[in-house]
């Protein structure tokens, strides 16, 4: 009797739920088609009934006629895409790594390295005037090679075992995202000044949102890659087959399905940030969470406008979410939650 | 480890060091360089030679009312929105699991608006809470509440980016939860069953503890996320009214990108930096106790 109370009002709650998760999207679905006159006199909710749907919409962002339409699509596209496989790529093989070797890292060797690059920095740019690209460059150099070699000798203090490491890339996500996209702002325009480009430019970008993705990849890809039988890498091993073959010829395919899942997740995360794009980018590329933020000012009221280009940015979404929410219910992703 | 397997595992760092420059050159490199500025004054319009001032961009920030009020405004925020994402989607997450009619339907559709741009969300609520135009309002006006002005009055305008953050968000407690509670041992809630432990003794001293764990976790993602809020912000009220609306990153972006003040900005993600390192800590502290206290 008392559980028959929850069920229902479970039930309710979802039902309600639901709705209010639809509702808004149906909205902006609807408004995509209306004509002028069915947004400035207040509400409208049914085609036909209460106004007649017309395409103009659709043909005016689609022809150009509303500035440039296509740039930020195909740079999201270009952008978003190459990241996501570097991004996946990378931090699958990072978690191969640390799922299958040893890593050993002494906290010596780690503040070595913070000493150095933040010590030699000061030294070259601020006592010397090195303009700043050639310092960051020399010193990133100096102290990797200083710390690898540290980390050889047998220093006291703590080891940093895989696990640390592992929590190393994760914790990149704690960060305010505010602070490195500054840093790195500032990074691009001083190179810029070098002559190298790289704000406003693919290269730029790509990295800048492969850094982006790498948390999700790593943190994702090593829960995935766990289910992966030790014994086939083993047997494969003992006849010689390098690493490489065995990672891309096996253990990647194996693990196929936590691949698309990974790339599915990190891809939405890329193509929905905003805060790179607000900052690393200014003209030619664009994105297009940047054309949306700027549809705002730049409409005003005219929604029919601001919601084609809001459900261009949202479609492909729907597609991810619809493919993730089939994985989910055949009970693959409950698998990496632990 | 012998030698010829320790020879064999150079490998191991062609897996490990692309991924690893990668994040060293691009998140955490440039901050060295960012860290030095936040030292100085430097401004790009009108241009001046930075100059170092030591300690006093952190003071100016720490002495700004702008400061503690988006300091205050990103925190209720937050709180508030997690708050609510955390018992929605708990909610939900015990429907779902229960297999309240029509389970499968909604699986996918409480996934969705999480995937979403935020942005793309932001435009679509300034329009679902247009004052005259709005559906929301148009049913407050059938409620006979009146039009309410949402976007313009400070309370009202917090009231809808928390909503549209709990719009957004709640299905990610709902996903993570669900798969936690797809996880527990049956056969601890089949012994309560014959038992007759009522329901919401069941919960509440089961599953809830059970779940405290992956609660915690959920939780600080979602207040870590939570806290780096700009981009509803930035479409939906711009901060305004006034500055009523600002969040931290809204804030230092505005120095940053509208003053042109990049020492400013510098210090000021840098502070932020440390607002979250602190709340991230004290939070885990109590979660720890918490969660010892139920174990």
């Amino acid at each position: 009797m008392e559980a028959q109370g929850y069920r229902r009002t479970g039930f309710v709650l979802a039902l309600l739920w639901f709705f209010v998760s639809l509702f808004p999207l149906y909205f902006v679905l609807v408004t995509a088609f209306k004509p002028p006159i069915a947004v400035s006199q207040g509400p409208t909710y049914i085609p036909w009934l209460d106004f007649q749907p017309t395409l103009q919409a659709f043909r005016d962002a689609l022809s150009g006629l509303r500035g440039d339409f296509w740039g930020p699509v195909v740079s999201s596209v270009l952008v978003s895409l190459s990241a996501t496989a570097l991004a996946v790529l990378l931090g699958s093989m990072a978690a191969y790594a640390l799922l299958r070797f040893e890593f050993r890292i002494r906290l010596l060797a780690g503040v070595i390295f913070a000493v150095v690059s933040i010590g030699g920095f000061l030294v070259l740019n601020s006592l010397w005037g090195l303009r700043v690209p050639y310092a960051l460059g020399i010193v990133l150099v100096a102290a990797l090679v200083l710390s690898v070699l540290a980390n050889r000798l047998p220093l006291p203090g703590p080891v940093m075992k895989n696990d640390d490491v592992t929590f190393w890339f994760v914790s990149q996500r704690i960060f305010p995202p505010i602070v490195s996209a500054f840093a790195l702002f500032l990074l691009y325009s001083e190179l810029g000044k070098a002559g190298v480009r790289l704000l406003d430019n693919f290269p730029g970008l790509v990295l800048a949102y492969t850094a982006f993705g790498l948390p999700f990849a790593v943190w994702l890809m090593r829960d995935f890659l766990q289910t992966v039988p030790l014994e086939v890498e083993e047997a494969a091993l003992v006849d010689n087959i390098g690493r490489f073959r065995i990672f891309f010829q096996i253990v990647l395919p194996m693990s196929l399905p936590g691949l698309i899942a990974t790339s599915m997740i990190v891809l939405a995360f890329i193509w929905n940030e905003f805060l790179f794009a607000l900052l690393l980018t200014s003209g030619k590329w664009q994105t297009l969470p940047i054309l949306l933020a700027g549809q705002n000012s730049s409409r005003g009221d005219e929604w029919w406008a601001i919601a084609v280009a809001a459900l261009i940015s949202i479609a492909p979404m729907v597609v991810v979410a619809t493919i993730l929410g089939r994985m989910m219910r055949s009970g693959l992703l409950s698998g990496s939650i632990k | 480890m012998n030698s010829a397997t320790a020879r064999r595992d150079g490998i191991k760092h062609a897996f490990l060091w692309p991924a690893f420059l990668v994040v060293l050159l691009i998140s955490l490199f440039p901050l060295i360089y960012a860290l030095t500025v936040s030292f100085q004054t430097m401004r790009i319009v009108p241009p001046m030679p930075p100059r170092f001032v030591g300690v006093q961009n952190y003071a100016e920030i720490l002495a700004s009312a702008r400061f503690w009020g988006s300091m205050w405004t990103t925190a209720v925020i937050t709180v508030l929105s997690v708050v609510l994402e955390y018992i929605l989607g708990f909610a939900l997450a015990l429907a779902l699991h229960h297999n309240v009619p029509g389970a499968s339907l909604y699986r996918v559709t409480f996934l969705l608006p999480m995937f979403l741009a935020p942005v793309g969300v932001a435009l679509i609520a300034r329009m679902v809470f247009h004052p005259y135009l709005g559906p929301v309002n148009d049913l407050m006006g059938a409620l006979g509440v009146g039009n309410l002005p949402f976007l313009t009055e400070p309370n009202l305008a917090m009231a809808v980016l928390i909503t549209v953050e709990v719009w957004q968000w709640t299905p990610f407690v709902t996903l993570l939860l669900l798969a936690g509670l797809q996880s527990l041992p049956g056969e601890v809630f089949e012994a309560a069953r014959v038992d007759n432990v009522p329901v919401w003794r069941r919960f509440w001293d089961i599953t809830f503890p059970m779940l405290l764990p992956l609660s915690v976790a959920v939780v600080f993602i979602r207040l870590i996320e939570g806290f780096k809020v700009i981009d509803t912000v930035f479409v939906l009220t711009g901060g305004g009214p006034g500055t009523s609306t600002e969040t931290l990153t809204l804030f230092a972006y505005n120095e940053g990108f509208k003053k042109f003040n990049i020492g400013m900005t510098s210090a000021l993600s840098f502070t932020f930096l440390v607002v979250v390192i602190v709340f991230g800590t004290v939070y885990l502290a109590l979660a720890q106790r918490l969660t010892r206290r139920y174990a």
